[in-house]
């Protein structure tokens, strides 16, 4: 396996439309680096600039210290599973896999071992006579994922390939990939708009959004101290709430409630006494018996929580809007009024839109 | 169901498993190629109307037949079926008989022409094409046996190792 360096990347189309600016990523052996972001953030295309299937416009490429920037794909020893598995329908199983070390002319003895290996891996070992229209969707991306391993290659590249799969199907195959990484020990680059395969997938983030790097950091480090507003309501479901506040003295005042403020928090907004600043706080943070008023709209009971959507103090504007995650089975009925607290918070610039640390 | 792949031999009679028999199978598609220059070179000599008979007719049967038995044989012996790999075998004799048949006729018999304004009789099939057709019909029987052999070899080898694995 192998160091994978990103430095000052940028992508630049044809038609001027830049897609990705000045990324910078260094990617250790053996770790799992998820790219997430909303559609058009240009992650896929970071990563088809890494596979070798885009031109780099800027920058440089090195895996392990050599650089390959304009090497050809085929001579950067990475291997893509992509969305819709590109497998080939006339083709078995076994054959798909076996296809590039085919054309690599192997020794057939050793793709043998080879592919039986992956498919004993994958759990593919009495469907390789079959054809891909045979398997299922998870399946089928399995055996995108057999074919990469055969290979051997350096990094692992994925572009979004749960995608095409249902919800129980995405959460299995998400659990495979998770083993596969665990088991083989190897460098992976996955793309992904899912924050949940984020989360549960990375052994660090890039958050990314409009082409630029927003934040880089492990799971806990994005959910727990993102380092502005777009982190920290794009990560997180439901996303974080959002409320303009002014900082007064000891307190922070809103247009629906007032937040008392700790000692802490107090010297951190030390510098902001008097301005406008934004609110956010999770969901999940948000707790019953407190001095906040949320009128009920709507209840949702997931089973272990409850996710009651309402407006403070029973506003109709979009400002009031809140949405909170509350412990255990709740029946409340649409014009129900709640009181709750807020039990932890996080403050953002709201010029810069940075977490203010 | 896997064995111990070990030695090479072991490996390459368990690849077997999940690879084609694609040897036997583009055999099979060589002996239909075979047959059909086979059949365009046979009308090569202008020699009027001796073609115009029966035997031609079958000939033309026999060879729609040969090409489609064969196609649907490659297919067979692809998928290590060793019946398909007897037909072939079947179809390569039968080849072979037809070197008897409509070019030995075709050479033995003869044919008025007028050559220098004088009216000569010349073979039907000069040797030239005879010797051509004979070899285009021996390669096509070749081909046949060859497909026919490694298929039957191949498909009792896959079944007996599967029979090995399926006592283990």
């Amino acid at each position: 396996m192998a160091n994978i360096s990103l430095q000052h990347l940028d992508k630049i189309y044809d038609n001027n439309v830049q897609a990705v600016y000045d990324f910078n990523l260094d990617v250790k052996d053996g770790e799992f680096i998820v790219l997430v972001g909303p559609s058009g953030c240009g992650k896929s295309t970071t990563l088809r600039m890494v596979a070798g299937l885009e031109d780099i416009s800027k920058g440089k490429l090195l895996l392990d210290g050599k650089d390959i920037t304009t090497a050809p794909a085929k001579d950067r020893d990475m291997a893509m599973v992509f969305q819709n598995y590109a497998l080939y329908g006339h083709m078995t199983i076994y054959e798909n896999m076996a296809f590039s070390l085919t054309l690599r002319k192997e020794d057939p003895n050793v793709i043998h071992k080879k592919v039986l290996a992956a498919a004993e891996i994958l759990g593919l070992t009495d469907q390789l006579n079959k054809k891909p229209k045979q398997l299922s969707g998870g399946q089928r991306q399995r055996v995108a994922m057999g074919r990469a391993i055969v290979r051997s290659p350096k990094i692992f590249l994925f572009d979004e390939p749960l995608s095409n799969l249902d919800a129980k199907l995405r959460g299995a195959t998400r659990r495979e990939i998770l083993l596969l990484h665990k088991r083989m020990n190897a460098t992976m680059l996955y793309v992904t708009h899912d924050q949940t395969e984020a989360l549960t997938l990375a052994d660090r983030i890039v958050c990314m959004s409009m082409g630029h790097v927003q934040q880089v950091g492990t799971p806990l480090e994005l959910y727990d101290t993102p380092a502005n507003l777009f982190v920290a309501s794009f990560i997180g479901l439901p996303p974080m709430n959002f409320f303009d506040v002014t900082v007064g003295d000891g307190e922070l005042k809103g247009k629906y409630f007032t937040y008392k403020l700790s000692d802490a928090q107090k010297a951190l907004l030390g510098s902001y006494k008097g301005k406008d600043i934004v609110l956010g706080v999770r969901p999940e943070d948000i707790a019953t018996g407190g001095d906040i008023k949320v009128d009920v709209f709507s209840n949702e009971n997931l089973g272990m929580s409850t996710l009651v959507h309402g407006s403070l103090c029973g506003a109709k504007t979009a400002d009031a809007q809140i949405t909170c995650k509350l412990r255990g089975w709740c029946d409340y009925r649409q014009g129900d009024g709640v009181a709750v607290q807020f039990k932890k918070v996080h403050f953002f610039d709201k010029e810069t839109t940075n977490a203010i640390r | 169901m896997t064995q111990n792949l070990n030695d090479a031999k072991t490996i390459a009679l368990d690849r077997m498993r999940y690879t084609k028999n694609t040897f036997s199978s583009r055999m099979c598609y060589l002996a239909i190629l075979f047959d059909v220059f086979y059949f365009v070179s046979i009308y090569e000599s202008d020699v009027g109307n001796w073609y115009y008979q029966w035997l031609i007719g079958v000939s033309i049967v026999y060879n729609l037949v040969f090409m489609l038995i064969s196609f649907l044989a490659s297919e067979g012996v692809k998928n290590y079926k060793a019946g398909y790999g007897y037909l072939q075998f079947g179809l390569g004799i039968g080849q072979l008989v037809r070197i008897f048949i409509l070019p030995n006729l075709a050479h033995a018999a003869m044919t008025k022409q007028v050559i220098d304004k004088k009216q000569v009789e010349v073979p039907v099939m000069q040797d030239g094409q005879y010797f051509l057709v004979i070899a285009l019909l021996i390669a096509s029987a070749v081909c046949c046996f060859a497909a026919g052999v490694v298929a039957v070899k191949r498909s009792r080898t896959l079944a007996a190792y599967n029979a090995s694995l399926e006592k283990a």
